[in-house]
């Protein structure tokens, strides 16, 4: 009889164990298969055209990082991270040869952020805008 | 009697097969030589005069730590024994006291300019130091404070401005340090970390650039400045370290409900016998 | 519980289930001397297990680009809620899965139950190794990182050292002169499908051996340890006044396998790192050998060895004859005696073949 109650007993907590295990397994299972709400939009940043001149740079604070506006001397703008592909640097406008140059270890990329020397293993990542009047909405 | 003969013959057919079998997923070759060593390492390492001292201090750089050969600097054909030393192979030698900076200063851009600018840097070629003066040549090292020092820095003038700055930079480095430290655990837990790395790293070039002004009151001023942005980031690891605290407990949970059910089928097990 | 009972029924009257729970769980008798040891396959079926339902679920979110799959593994670790933990389970799970193969294959050589009739339970077996640690060096590239690049650099290359035939194999092994996105590929195809299905199948066979063949008694607590086995005739090796699995054994299982779970948690929770070098986190640089590479831990062995040889054709060789000849060890090892203190030869070549492994395995680690 003794025996026979103290499985029972015991049958009963594993019982209770496995039902915890099943809600502690099913838990992360559900959250790791469930849709993820969209990321949240990158937060937008407008920038007055008037302060990126021809031939000059607008550094400034985007996504958690710095970013930088040119505006070449065709007109042309472009928007880039201004983080240097190789070890995170911030890289520096050069406007007499439009181009970027990193002062860690001397890479050099385009105004359109493709590597033209030096140790960057990536171009810089382009960011996408829209001319908004008399700004440029970047993000 | 039999029996022995026909398994003696199964051996037979078996063993070439399993041979096959097992042969490729067994065997690895020891990785020495994937990366072949350049011509100037092979014969400089070969000689016994001058020639052979840079090989070693290199060999344990930071240049070398991140694949930067004798060519990167010295110019050259790392790949042609007989052109390797040709000028017209673009091989430069070594560079006069003067050239020192702008031989360095390929690479590093920014620190030479801020060199340039400098005390150290105006009494180029007048008794001034050079880079190789403090970070030394082919054993340069990654730059730490300690390269600061009353021995280094008394061959030239006294210790006691170098001081200032060094003791103005403690702070700072410390905790550029054990942000570096940290950001270095989470990766091997597979923490994505660059971006941290990244502007860590970005963070300490301009704050070691900084010093190469021998600026007292701008490396004070500077120096809070950056210690935000440590800061910052500090508050961003913070995050993770919770996130990971959270792991754990739920790691303990784990292992507990583990160790309970174990127990609870031994003792039912215990039952039956 | 008649709902339960109800079913019970509908299914006896259709298939008979009592008569087969009775057959192969109740009245399914194993011997009384039993031990801890016999309940390692048991673990081992429960870390397969693990490994598929685990290797699906990052399936749903791993892709197997060259482009895109170190970044859709860092996503699993770092975006995905709780993608770190299946992963975690995974790559901790394939270290796990060939510790207790060793275990299992060492509790299986000292208590001598690769002998006649076993020999093929010992094959099968062997050939599982073998496919396990496949599945496991298949599985180590798709994450691309520069450690799974360089591994499987090392590893392809040294099909190479084979006369004639070598550098042909080394190419139709990547899909290439180098390890690049075709390796990829057929190693992703390999590890998720052709793996899997031979593991399983193998599975299937050892366990049917075992089943027919009937579980051999631990020679320890026994007058007489010789084996029985008399090789005239097919006999079925029943345990009468034995122990029935379902539930003594099956209990004993359950506690073997929890008590796995726990230490398995203990790492994957408190020291998963212990299982990833640094090089694990960084994307495959074709361009860059990384210093101080080193195989997994259950290659440093045959890492170790090759480097001993100054020919790496002689050290191909000499693992190939020491694998072999585990692989035949039934067919060479004759003697009747079970007990491993009886069979001094035996132990001073197994305690010594060890011994030696270890010494391999920790020689590579710090070489």
């Amino acid at each position: 009889m003794e025996t026979r109650s103290r499985r029972t007993f015991l049958a009963v907590c594993l019982g209770g164990i496995g039902a915890a295990a099943a809600c502690l397994t099913t838990y992360p299972l559900i959250r790791y298969l469930a849709p993820r709400q969209g990321e949240a939009a990158r937060k937008k940043v407008a920038i007055p055209s008037a302060e990126v001149p021809e031939g000059g740079a607008k550094f400034f604070e985007f996504d958690g990082s710095t970013a930088v506006l040119i505006r070449k001397k065709g007109g042309d703008i472009v928007a880039l991270s201004a983080v240097c592909t190789h070890l995170g640097c911030i890289v520096q406008w050069q406007k007499e040869n439009e181009q970027f140059l990193c002062p860690c270890h001397g890479g050099l990329y385009t105004a359109d952020g493709a590597v033209v020397s030096g140790p960057p293993p990536k171009p810089l990542e382009k960011i996408p805008f829209v001319l908004n009047g008399g700004s440029i909405l970047v993000g | 009697m039999k029996t022995p003969h026909r398994l003696r013959a199964n051996t037979g057919t078996v063993a070439p097969f399993l041979f096959i079998l097992t042969l490729p997923f067994l065997t690895l070759p020891p990785l020495a030589g994937a990366q072949g060593e350049s011509v100037c390492v092979q014969c400089h390492a070969a000689q016994s005069g001058r020639g052979a001292i840079p090989v070693k201090p290199w060999r344990e750089s930071i240049h070398a730590a991140n694949g930067i050969s004798c060519s990167d600097c010295h110019g050259g054909d790392p790949k042609d024994a007989a052109n390797a030393m040709n000028p017209a192979h673009g091989f430069l030698g070594a560079p006069q006291e003067v050239q020192i900076p702008s031989f360095c200063g390929r690479c590093h851009v920014g620190i030479k300019e801020d060199y340039l600018q400098s005390a150290h840097g105006r009494a180029l070629g007048k008794g001034g130091p050079t880079c190789v003066t403090c970070h030394g040549s082919h054993e340069v090292k990654k730059a730490e404070l300690e390269l600061i020092n009353e021995k280094s820095c008394s061959r030239c003038h006294s210790y006691d401005r170098a001081a200032r700055i060094k003791a103005a930079m403690q702070e700072t480095e410390g905790m550029i340090v054990a942000a570096d430290r940290k950001i270095h655990g989470f990766r091997k837990l597979g923490i994505e970390t660059d971006a941290y790395e990244k502007g860590l790293y970005s963070t300490r070039n301009r704050y070691h650039r900084l010093f190469h002004d021998v600026d007292t009151a701008r490396i004070v001023a500077e120096s809070a400045r950056i210690r935000g942005e440590v800061a910052r980031l500090n508050g961003s690891l913070g995050v993770i370290d919770e996130a990971l605290r959270k792991r754990k407990l739920a790691g303990g949970a784990a292992v507990g409900l583990a160790l309970l059910a174990g127990i609870g089928c031994y003792l039912l097990k215990k039952t039956y016998d | 519980m008649p709902l339960f009972k109800k079913l019970f029924d509908w299914l006896e009257v259709r298939i008979g289930v009592r008569e087969l729970a009775e057959k192969e769980l109740t009245s399914y008798l194993l011997p009384r001397t039993i031990n801890v040891w016999y309940s390692m396959g048991s673990i081992l079926l429960a870390i397969f297990a693990l490994q598929v339902v685990t290797g699906i679920l990052l399936m749903v979110y791993y892709v197997p680009d060259a482009d895109k799959a170190f970044k859709s593994v860092t996503a699993i670790m770092n975006e995905v809620p709780f993608g770190w933990l299946i992963r975690l389970c995974h790559a901790v799970g394939s270290n796990m899965m060939v510790l207790i193969l060793l275990f299992h294959m060492f509790s299986v050589l000292f208590m001598g139950s690769y002998k006649s009739p076993r020999e093929l339970n010992w094959l099968s077996g062997f050939i599982l190794f073998n496919l396990v640690l496949g599945i496991s060096l298949t599985g180590y590239l798709l994450p691309w990182s520069q450690l799974s690049f360089w591994a499987t650099t090392v590893a392809t290359n040294s099909v190479g050292a084979i006369p004639y035939v070598g550098g042909y194999l080394t190419e139709f092994l990547r899909g290439g002169k180098l390890v690049g996105p075709p390796t990829l590929g057929r190693f992703f195809a390999l590890h998720v499908a052709l793996l899997p299905l031979l593991i399983a199948s193998v599975v299937a066979i050892h366990l049917f051996l075992l089943e027919r063949i009937g579980v051999s008694s631990p020679p320890f607590g026994q007058e007489n340890s010789a084996n029985r086995w008399e090789g005239d005739r097919f006999r079925y090796e029943d345990h009468p006044g034995g122990i029935p699995f379902f539930p003594n054994y099956l209990l004993q299982d359950m506690t073997s396998i929890f008590v796995y779970l726990a230490f398995f948690f203990a790492v994957v929770f408190f020291a998963p790192s212990i299982f990833f070098p640094f090089d694990a986190f960084s994307p495959a640089n074709p361009f860059q050998t990384p210093a101080h590479i080193k195989p997994e831990w259950y290659f440093l062995a045959n890492y170790q060895t090759l480097k001993l040889f100054p020919n790496e054709f002689i050290g191909l060789m000499v693992q190939g004859v020491a694998m072999t000849f585990l692989a035949v060890l039934p067919f060479l090892d004759r003697g009747k005696e079970r007990h491993p203190l009886k069979r001094p030869l035996f132990m001073l070549c197994a305690i010594g073949g060890i011994a030696l492994y270890l010494a391999l395995m920790i020689w590579g680690h710090y070489s």
